[in-house]
């Protein structure tokens, strides 16, 4: 079993720190959000949702045996992650968006680019690939979703879960998905499949601190 | 800016940089290494390995440095320590192999500090600001710590559940004695400047500001017996000393310790981080005020109502 877990936080770290460090991210941590950019937010972060399970799947899709238990791993994630979409839709309606108008919400040209990457990597570049889009979407649910999760109920004034389900229920769940993710990149052996899965995280991380940008 | 930091650097030391700024005194022999990452001063991944790398720099070139000066670019601020991000992104991984990674990474560093004084080299630390957990462990590890009245300091890791691991027992001991170590990290407590120097923690008190000067006076008297205060230093690490493997052990405990971290100690180093973040976006208040309030919560809240708010936050 390879350590590719600690090459991954260590070659990654800047981007992290770029993606934690931005203006807006910090800005989101320490005041939340008004309402019109919550909104915002929450339509985003649906059609990253809603491409999530097909991403995952095209790389499943391309997985040799060479990559069985990665794309096992896979099969489980898709599972777990099933019908979260309903999740944002659910928020959404709290803070008054409609279901209709989400699904019709046509995405940032960056959260474009970031879907475009993800299918792309895990079908040109190495189907590894993804774990990198989920190992950058779970930290930023586990490390920062818990504090934006605060900001953004106070600033809202919304009561307990309501409105902020999606962004709550995932900083809790991702941390056990961390450790699954983390005993699954340490079974990743090939300098290709790394190589790919180190340049997914960079471009993730530096993707959505865009996308939280423009909200 | 400093009047005696004005120099060239020497070209072996000139790297370019992205976390520290260098500059050099060639008449004292002095580099000044600033400490500037943002918007939370704190010992993150890279800027360790760039603090790193100016120490091989030193030590490769031995002579060359003959003072070696921590400072912060950040005004307001030392240091606060450990990436709290980092820590929660392992934590929750569940990934003891990393976290005893980032924690020998700091060690190196804590040896590299702790045998300054066989490379001929005396460091001082320019505590400008305040200094947090691991941000006051590395000012300990110099011989002199210069701190400006303003600046507080303390151990709050407690608080969460967490000891200082990278040598702030030792360090601690070694300056005020061991009763001084134990209410230091065991209260969690912060202490202002004239605190920390009725206690021997640190050597120096300035008024805000003349840091700076104080260095260049201190610098000068020493000048005509540095040779004698090297040599005593290289005989005082035999006196009082801190081996690789007494940190090691220490350090292999935090990581073990870390690992236990609950969502409540988690929520805790959270709610610090997004306080220095309001100050940083211009709140008045940041971390060491929010620690206060823990503090104060911890004492009277309990004492009230037998209920601390920190202690419901699961």
């Amino acid at each position: 079993m390879s350590n590719f877990f600690i090459d991954l936080v260590g070659s990654t770290d800047e981007a992290r720190r770029e993606f934690e460090t931005s203006s807006k991210v910090l800005d989101i941590v320490a005041n939340g959000l008004p309402l019109t950019r919550y909104q915002n937010l929450l339509l985003e972060l649906y059609h990253v949702v809603w491409h999530f399970n097909p991403t995952c799947a095209a790389a499943a899709a391309r997985m040799t045996d060479a990559h069985q238990s990665i794309r096992y791993f896979l099969y489980d994630h898709m599972k777990e992650e099933k019908g979260h979409e309903e999740w944002v839709l659910n928020d959404l309606a709290v803070v008054g968006v409609t279901a209709d108008r989400a699904k019709s919400y046509k995405p940032s040209l960056v959260l474009l680019g970031l879907n475009g990457y993800n299918y792309w990597s895990a079908d040109r570049r190495h189907p590894c690939s993804v774990l990198g889009m989920i190992y950058a979407l779970e930290v930023v649910a586990s490390v920062y979703g818990g504090p934006m999760t605060s900001a953004i109920t106070d600033s809202l004034l919304l009561e307990g879960d309501r409105g902020i389900t999606f962004i709550s229920s995932h900083a809790t769940m991702d941390a056990e998905h961390m450790v699954e993710l983390r005993v699954i990149l340490n079974q990743i052996e090939d300098e290709a499949a790394k190589q790919a899965v180190v340049e997914s995280t960079i471009f993730n991380f530096h993707q959505f601190g865009r996308v939280l940008e423009l909200i | 800016m400093n009047e005696i930091a004005n120099g060239l650097l020497p070209t072996v030391l000139s790297r370019p940089y992205r976390y520290v700024k260098l500059e050099w005194n060639a008449d004292f022999s002095m580099l000044t290494v600033r400490m500037g990452v943002r918007p939370i001063q704190c010992y993150s991944l890279a800027a360790m390995a760039e603090l790193q790398q100016v120490f091989n720099d030193i030590t490769a070139n031995p002579g060359l440095v003959r003072h070696f000066v921590m400072a912060s670019d950040v005004v307001g601020v030392f240091n606060f320590g450990g990436d709290l991000s980092l820590f929660v992104l392992l934590v929750r991984a569940h990934d003891l192999d990393s976290l005893r990674l980032y924690a020998r990474r700091c060690i190196d560093l804590v040896w590299w500090w702790e045998n300054a004084a066989t490379l001929g080299v005396h460091t001082t630390a320019l505590v400008q600001g305040d200094a947090l957990g691991g941000g006051l462990e590395s000012a300990l590890l110099h011989h002199t710590v210069i701190c400006e009245r303003g600046a507080q300091a303390g151990f709050p890791e407690v608080l969460f559940n967490l000891f200082p691991g990278m040598g702030g027992w030792n360090l601690a001991i070694r300056r005020g004695g061991f009763s001084v170590a134990n209410d230091l990290i065991l209260s969690g407590q912060i202490y202002t400047a004239d605190q920390l120097f009725r206690r021997g923690l640190v050597d120096m008190v300035v008024e805000d500001g003349e840091a700076p000067a104080a260095l260049e006076r201190m610098v000068h008297a020493m000048e005509p017996r540095f040779r004698g205060t090297i040599a005593a230093l290289q005989a005082r690490r035999v006196a009082a000393p801190i081996s690789h493997e007494m940190l090691q052990t220490i350090v292999d405990h935090w990581a073990v310790t870390a690992l236990s971290l609950n969502t409540r100690d988690m929520r805790l180093m959270e709610r610090l981080a997004r306080a220095q973040v309001r100050k940083v976006g211009g709140a008045s208040e940041g971390a060491v005020e929010e620690i206060k309030r823990m503090e104060l919560d911890t004492a009277w809240g309990f004492e009230r109502t037998g209920v601390s708010e920190w202690a419901t936050l699961e």
